[in-house]
């Protein structure tokens, strides 16, 4: 199992934000987490990646326990997540954005610069060809020396994907990585999410976008008012009447 | 001697002490855009950092007599330490309100200015030059030795920062920190560590500028004052949170403040670079070169 989250509850004063959820994710799925708003999806992420301690349970990453860990070590362990606002850092380019995710794979010292320049030179091209392939991947190769935040927002969303992908992850969380894309960009995102999976990386995606969470999912897991109210394939879920009932309401109501 | 020659040579003046502003300038920004905090107890480090390096240039630490050179790497890296810890004192304050972490900050610069007073007293003392004190003519122009010192190595600094920052993956990963620190961390950057070398640069500057600074001005506790608001004014005027903005500010604090003490009158020197800088702000409250909007999420 890659991601075991056991019993977990996070809890902000009296609001119960997640309550006693457990989710497994297996390695090369993609996983999805849908649920109304509110209902807790995005909490269980920022639990999972660091940013929240949870008052309850524990998340395991391949069998090492990291609930409490700070984010950044998480990160280096390999587990990468994407944020559901555009958060670039402005004023770097989309290959500069890629490359501050590629900083803890670079092997040069501080004091090469002045003692060793050239050897510095030569990690850095090494460097850069990782960061293009990262953006090959996401096909925003072409924008390279752009300014991040001068594209287009889809692009953008893309450099953000590429960004988490570039601390080289066997597992990446995408919140909500279709909000605010047209139909032709969903759909390229959706044989970009594909061909994520096909390069041997696990995906936990938050998404609202229910064509695309059904036409790419292997598990889908659904979460209302903090709970876990179903878990299996996209077919049986979508039929499940307590999951109708979350998103509709009760019937005759 | 022509209007010329004496405008050129406050000017040079102006800039030796503006490389001083600069540097001070420096560590405010490096430290306002990477924690959101206003460190008011820089103008304290300051005026360590000058002790630090002054007192075994002067054998006042167990007859110990080193070099100025030497004098000057031993109080830069004895101040970046200290920068080091006063980032872990001032870390929870970073995420507290504004006026918690102002008090702490004032809090800490008055403690330490107390400790330098009980430490090695409250009467400062004037500091020889490793340089000839003659000046040195070019073309007319007289230039103090140590004058030169100072904005030659000076520049080294900035030019070296600036480098170090957008070309090392350390400074690279400053620059990301400071821009949005939950994203770093999400890309694998332990921010803590990249707030603490901030605190150790920007302290470091501080003490190079006092150690710089000593053989011309007189050395005493009461210095942190004096420099701190000037330098906290330079920050202001470049745009608070700027690298090139401090550079500018410092520089341009530097001259005005020459300018008006040599062509109007030196008892309104400070009046004068104020009102300068209030104005500025008015034209643009970003400062010369800031941003318009240095976002803290």
């Amino acid at each position: 199992m890659l991601l075991e989250i056991e019993n977990l509850t996070m809890q902000f004063g009296g609001l119960v934000a997640v309550n006693n959820v457990s989710l497994n994710i297996q390695e090369g799925e993609i996983h999805a987490l849908i649920g109304p708003n509110g209902s807790g999806k995005t909490t269980i992420f920022n639990v999972v990646s660091g940013y929240y301690k949870p008052t309850g349970g524990v998340v395991r990453f391949r069998g090492k326990q990291i609930s409490g860990l700070p984010a950044y070590r998480i990160t280096a362990l390999g587990l990468a997540r994407t944020f559901q606002n555009l958060r670039l850092f402005r004023s770097m380019t989309v290959m500069e954005n890629v490359l501050v995710s590629l900083g803890h794979h670079a092997k040069t010292r501080f004091w090469q610069h002045v003692l060793d320049p050239f050897s510095v030179r030569r990690e850095e091209e090494r460097l850069k060809e990782k960061a293009l392939e990262t953006l090959r991947v996401m096909r925003i190769e072409q924008y390279a020396d752009e300014q991040a935040t001068s594209l287009p927002y889809g692009l953008q969303r893309r450099v953000e994907i590429a960004r988490a992908l570039a601390t080289e992850p066997t597992l990446v969380l995408l919140d909500e990585p279709a909000a605010g894309l047209n139909e032709t960009e969903t759909a390229e995102l959706r044989d970009i999410l594909l061909q994520i999976r096909a390069s041997g990386i696990t995906v936990f995606l938050v998404e609202h976008d229910m064509k695309l969470v059904m036409e790419i999912s292997d598990v889908v897991s659904v979460l209302d008012y903090g709970k876990k109210i179903a878990e299996g394939s996209c077919s049986a879920v979508s039929c499940d009447p307590v999951v109708i009932e979350a998103y509709l309401g009760k019937e005759g109501e | 001697m022509t209007k010329t020659v004496i405008l050129i040579q406050t000017i040079v003046g102006g800039l030796g002490i503006g490389s001083i502003y600069a540097l001070v300038a420096l560590g405010y920004s490096m430290v306002y855009r990477s924690m959101g905090l206003v460190n008011f107890a820089h103008g304290s480090i300051y005026m360590i950092g000058t002790y630090f390096g002054i007192i075994f240039y002067r054998g006042m630490v167990a007859g110990i007599h080193l070099p100025y050179w030497a004098a000057f790497i031993v109080g830069v890296l004895l101040t970046a330490i200290l920068g080091v810890l006063l980032e872990r004192l001032f870390r929870p304050l970073a995420n507290l309100d504004l006026m918690l972490m102002l008090l702490g900050t004032i809090g800490v610069g008055i403690m330490l200015d107390n400790l330098a007073i009980i430490v090695w007293g409250a009467e400062g003392f004037a500091v020889r030059s490793p340089l000839p004190s003659k000046p040195i003519l070019v073309g007319g122009v007289s230039l103090l030795p140590q004058m030169l010192l100072v904005i030659g190595v000076g520049t080294l600094l900035m030019v070296g920062l600036q480098t170090f920052l957008s070309r090392t993956k350390v400074g690279k990963a400053m620059r990301a920190a400071a821009q949005d620190r939950e994203i770093a961390s999400a890309m694998g950057i332990p921010v803590n560590f990249t707030n603490a070398i901030t605190f150790a640069i920007g302290s470091g500057l501080a003490s190079a500028a006092g150690i710089l600074a000593a053989p011309i001005v007189y050395v005493n506790p009461s210095m942190s004052a004096a420099v701190g608001i000037k330098g906290f004014a330079s920050a202001i005027l470049g745009g608070l949170g700027s690298i090139p903005g401090a550079i500018v500010g410092g520089l341009s604090f530097g001259v005005i403040e020459a300018i008006s003490a040599g062509f109007i009158s030196s008892a309104y020197t400070k009046g004068i670079a104020f009102i300068i800088m209030v104005l500025v702000l008015m034209v643009k409250p970003s400062g010369i070169v800031g941003e318009t909007t240095v976002e803290k999420v």
